[in-house]
């Protein structure tokens, strides 16, 4: 009879909330990423853009003068974890849109449940095929770096016209670099390149002494390794440490300082591909780096840039909302909202720490740049820096 | 195979497997005496890592309360190695505190036990996530002092490679067992030890404590999974408070693999299991993972007492 | 009503499902067998039904069955787990004490290894854009909850049937069990299988629930999720493991508001719950039941 009363209590609490209500402010905008678990990594690193974001447009005067306000929902690393989140961020804090999840895994899970639920939800990492198609309400700023890929490989043989065995490694438990492996084995065949050895490894992964070996015994000059910063770097480590000369192209994974330390001095002179560069020359990403660069004292990830353009696209979604209907967003219904965000969202372009991107008809990223960059290592192998090569 | 893959395979999975045998030993004490698999063991593994990592290095990055920590002492790599695999080692004292002595002392479902001590575990590695984040820590590369990375041999046209870090582990790993077999053969710690394993009824008996020995031993259990933890984290850097958990796992294979409770058993076992992993052709490395695991069930089906182990284990 | 299915209606489903495989666990307790194995179990039978609701070679089923491919696939993921059972558990159950444990644990971790590998479980990503038994999630306990209800009230007659009496006895003394005729592997297996069908089949049933699905569903951290319910639940009736489910599943999501911490704060009631609460929930309960049900005078004589 107890627990009954408890339940009783529970509907009390929570029946009859969803109606037609306005949305107060600050406005609030969901963030569900991984904040525990294996997953946390990058969930750090994409609350951390996200918040600078918030600052950011606050002090912009928010949405016309109403301020955001960020709801942080820990995702873990799993999918019913995910679709807690976001159910929590949809009904009781009454999210206008969503920021996450951290996996494109996740993504599939979660993302069908706002979609149903008609809650904008703008991916920050999930670039795994078919997320966007998951609903009309699904969007990302994240892109899948099939389209850099090739630019690295060219970089590399411009390095060295010689260029002729390869070999390619990669994370095979990891969505990501699993498929972008596939365009960088594609791109070295267009480009009648021989692909000598094909390795797989895991981000679990620590010990690559046998990756490496083949490698070294299959005689190549250029090694491409789509994987994540501590199993990647790992693996560079290994294979330079070990006597490999030639020249790596690391995948998108290798975008983050985190690498530096990994691999330390044996980092220098990896070709990145990369969605991000914190070299990117526009006012939003100049003011997007300064803020990190004062809290951590060194160039933001591209998790950090991301999650950041995924706020601002939310940001500027809701000014032309209130554009459109030359209404304030606080005196208009929360799900009147949600569904013109949803449509704002789509047009137009954003100038973001990405560059110029705008999203197409089913919520996927158009990025203008993409860039290949050069790992300089400092002497000691401390300090590391990517350098734009053109 | 050619005979210089052999080898190459042979250097890389002696290294490793040395690890698996000094982590999976500390399974195997605490197995030996109490009849019940420590699962906080991959815990205090990684918190090995992270300990020594601190007084090596000490410098703390962006994620959790320690965020932006620079530590204001870092001390050479053995004496770090050592100081902190002894607090690994009292990690372990307190693990058997929290989780084991309680539930002994109450005659309670030694199965429980697994759960406290994975409930230790769970607070474990997310304790180290909410101080030190969950990011990358590496050991810079003249941790070591200023020698060179790597050896290269040549056979010809083929070439066998090692890296200085695999030969430091393996010697390392060699040292302590070598320490470790004398201490429990030739001591009267080890001698009261073993009395205790043997029958811990007759040991008290004969006037041995048992609580302190059982101590010792978590103390000991808890020095080596501190110690493995810190040579993989230099090895290869410390991939997140998680890192630790597939090691804690592949020492299951290893212990039944060796025979539950045999000592050398879990030095065998760590070594057959990292050489067969080093072994697997690179076409197909995507399944080493589960070859550690593959072993564990056929040691089952074919030899249950494990290669070194005594038929008549029947303790849960 | 609404706002409180919309709210909690996934974790209500969530509750259920992991009560049932934590129920899945406790068949091999019935006969005092620690297996690890639900979640291995689990993935097979979720991957079975998104194989079976997604690719093309099946379309043409699929449009022939129309909603009734979901009992179909149950059924698949019901048959395939309990072949799998029969394999795996004959040689791992010959032998007494951790070891089917540690069985069980490689056998998770082997088939977690093949479905990351295989093309046909979709790699790393999983299999995705699963076609939905129901609209909203609460939903879904439609069909969780009478399994549920099938379960107990099988676990129920089983108890007081000649195969739960033997379960029993195994469980009390295995070497008094054989000594008097019971065949101990013969109903080991038994209990084994049970458990490895209910958890195929909640599998195949979660597969829609997630709408997607891939390698990290069963994993080691799930199996002792489930050893967790049964244990501080209580194994000594069938009470407790649903009680430690939902309990125990709750808890993360009622920690919410600790954030970072909350999985501190899990584990902490781990290891408090299994110190204090050795017979789990349910044996406490029971006693302070007998505690206060006996009259005074008697309890005196004690």
């Amino acid at each position: 009879m107890r627990k009954l009363g408890g339940i009783t209590l529970l509907l009390t609490l929570c029946a009859g909330t969803v109606y037609a209500e306005n949305v107060a402010p600050p406005i609030p905008v969901g963030i569900a990423v991984a904040q525990t678990s294996n997953v946390a990594l990058f969930g750090q690193e994409q609350i951390i853009g996200a918040k600078i974001a918030e600052t950011y447009f606050n002090i912009k005067k928010g949405v016309n003068g109403t301020p955001i306000k960020l709801v942080t929902q820990d995702t873990g690393g799993d999918e019913a974890g995910a679709i807690n989140a976001v159910q929590n961020l949809i009904s009781k804090e009454k999210v206008v849109g969503i920021v996450g999840p951290t996996l494109s895994q996740q993504a599939f899970g979660a993302d069908p449940i706002a979609n149903r639920l008609q809650v904008p939800v703008i991916g920050p990492s999930n670039t795994a095929k078919g997320v966007p198609q998951i609903g009309e309400y699904i969007g990302r700023v994240s892109a899948p770096v099939a389209k850099v890929a090739p630019y690295a490989v060219k970089q590399a043989l411009k390095q060295n016209q010689k260029i002729k065995r390869v070999a390619i490694l990669y994370a095979q438990n990891d969505a990501f670099s699993s498929s972008e492996t596939v365009t960088f084995q594609e791109t070295v065949k267009n480009m009648k390149l021989e692909t000598v050895t094909v390795q797989k490894f895991m981000t679990t992964d620590t010990d690559f002494t046998t990756q490496a070996t083949a490698v070294l015994n299959a005689n190549v000059d250029l090694v491409i390794v789509s994987g994540l910063a501590a199993d990647g770097g790992n693996l560079v480590k290994q294979l330079r440490q070990l006597g490999y000369k030639g020249i790596v192209i690391g995948g998108n994974g290798f975008n983050t300082a985190n690498v530096f330390s990994v691999c330390g001095s044996n980092c220098d002179g990896i070709l990145v591909a990369q969605a991000y560069s914190p070299e990117a020359d526009n006012p939003t990403n100049k003011a997007f780096v300064a803020a990190y660069r004062a809290a951590y004292k060194k160039d933001p990830p591209q998790f950090s840039a991301q999650a950041f353009t995924a706020v601002q696209v939310f940001v500027e979604g809701l000014r032309k909302v209130e554009a459109a209907t030359k209404k304030k967003i606080t005196q208009l219904d929360l799900a009147t909202v949600r569904t013109e965000l949803n449509k704002a969202l789509r047009k137009g372009s954003y100038i973001t720490p990405l560059g110029e991107i705008s999203l197409d008809k089913e919520g996927d990223i158009n990025q203008k740049t993409f860039y290949v960059s050069q790992i300089k290592m400092d002497s000691a192998g401390k300090v590391g820096k990517f350098v734009i090569v053109k | 195979m050619t005979a210089v893959q052999f080898l190459q395979n042979f250097l890389n999975g002696i290294s490793i497997g040395s690890v698996y045998a000094i982590f999976a030993l500390g399974y195997t004490l605490v197995f030996s005496i109490l009849g019940i698999i420590n699962f906080a063991h991959g815990a205090v593994f990684t918190l090995g890592a992270y300990l020594t990592y601190s007084l090596a290095v000490g410098q703390f990055g962006i994620g959790g309360l320690f965020a932006d920590l620079q530590l204001p002492f870092h001390f050479s790599f053995p004496f770090a190695l050592l100081t902190g695999s002894i607090l690994s080692g009292f990690a372990g004292v307190l693990v058997e505190r929290c989780a084991f002595r309680p539930l002994r002392k109450r005659g309670a479902d030694p199965l429980l036990a697994l759960v406290s001590s994975l409930g230790v575990a769970l607070v474990t590695v997310n304790v180290l996530q909410y101080l030190v984040g969950s990011e990358i820590y590496s050991f810079p590369s003249d941790v070591y002092g200023d020698i060179r990375p790597a050896f290269v041999l040549h056979f010809g046209e083929k070439l066998v490679v090692i890296r200085t870090v695999q030969i430091i582990i393996f010697s390392v790993c060699m040292v302590v067992l070598a320490l470790l077999g004398y201490l429990i053969g030739w001591t009267r710690i080890g001698k009261a030890l073993r009395a205790v394993a043997e029958n811990a009824a007759t040991a008290s008996l004969l006037g041995i404590n048992v609580d302190r020995f059982i101590l010792y031993t978590f103390f000991l259990s808890g020095f080596l999974g501190g110690l493995a933890g810190s040579l993989v984290g230099t090895s290869f850097g410390i991939a997140g408070p998680y890192f630790g958990v597939s090691y804690g796992l592949k020492g299951l294979a290893v212990i039944v693999m060796g025979g539950l409770g045999s000592i050398p058993g879990a030095v065998l076992g760590g070594m057959v299991i990292g050489l067969a992993e080093a072994f697997v052709p690179s076409e197909y490395s995507a399944y080493k993972e589960a070859v550690a695991f593959a072993f564990l069930f056929a040691a089952l089906l074919i030899r249950p007492q494990g290669l070194l182990g005594r038929s008549h284990i029947q303790k849960v | 009503m609404e706002g409180f299915l919309q709210n909690y209606g996934f974790l209500l489903v969530t509750l259920v499902q992991q009560a049932l495989l934590a129920l899945s666990l406790y068949f091999p307790f019935m006969a005092g067998q620690l297996s690890l194995a639900s979640p291995g179990f689990y993935a097979l039978g979720g991957y079975i039904a998104a194989i079976m609701a997604t690719v093309d070679s099946c379309a043409s089923l699929r449009n022939a069955l129309g909603w009734t491919i979901f009992p179909l696939e149950w059924l698949v993921a019901a048959l395939v787990s309990g072949i799998l059972a029969l394999i795996v558990g004959i040689p791992s159950l010959r032998l007494r004490g951790i070891y089917l444990a540690l069985g069980t644990i490689a056998f998770v971790e082997i088939l977690r290894v093949l479905f990351l590998n295989l093309d046909i479980t979709g790699g790393a990503i999983g299999i995705f854009d699963i076609p939905q038994l129901f609209e909203e999630r609460w939903s879904y306990i439609l069909i969780f909850g009478p399994l549920l209800v099938v379960v107990l009230l099988f676990i129920h007659r089983l108890q007081h049937s000649r195969t739960g009496r033997a379960f029993k006895a195994i469980r009390e003394d295995e070497l008094a069990a054989g000594a008097m005729g019971i065949n101990p592997t013969y109903y080991k297996v038994q209990a084994f299988v049970i458990g490895a069908v209910l958890a195929g089949i909640v599998g195949a049933m979660s597969a829609p629930l997630l709408n997607t699905w891939n390698a990290r569903q069963g994993t080691f951290d799930a199996s002792v999720s489930y050893l967790a319910y049964v244990l501080i639940g209580g194994s000594r009736s069938l009470w407790g493991p649903l009680l430690g489910a939902a309990l125990l599943a709750a808890l993360p999501e009622l920690l919410r508001p600790l954030r970072d911490a909350r999985l501190i704060m899990n584990g902490l009631v781990l290891v408090v719950a299994s110190i204090y609460l050795p017979h789990g929930i349910v044996g406490a309960l029971s006693r302070l039941w007998s505690f206060f049900s006996t009259p005074s005078a008697a309890r005196g004589g004690e």
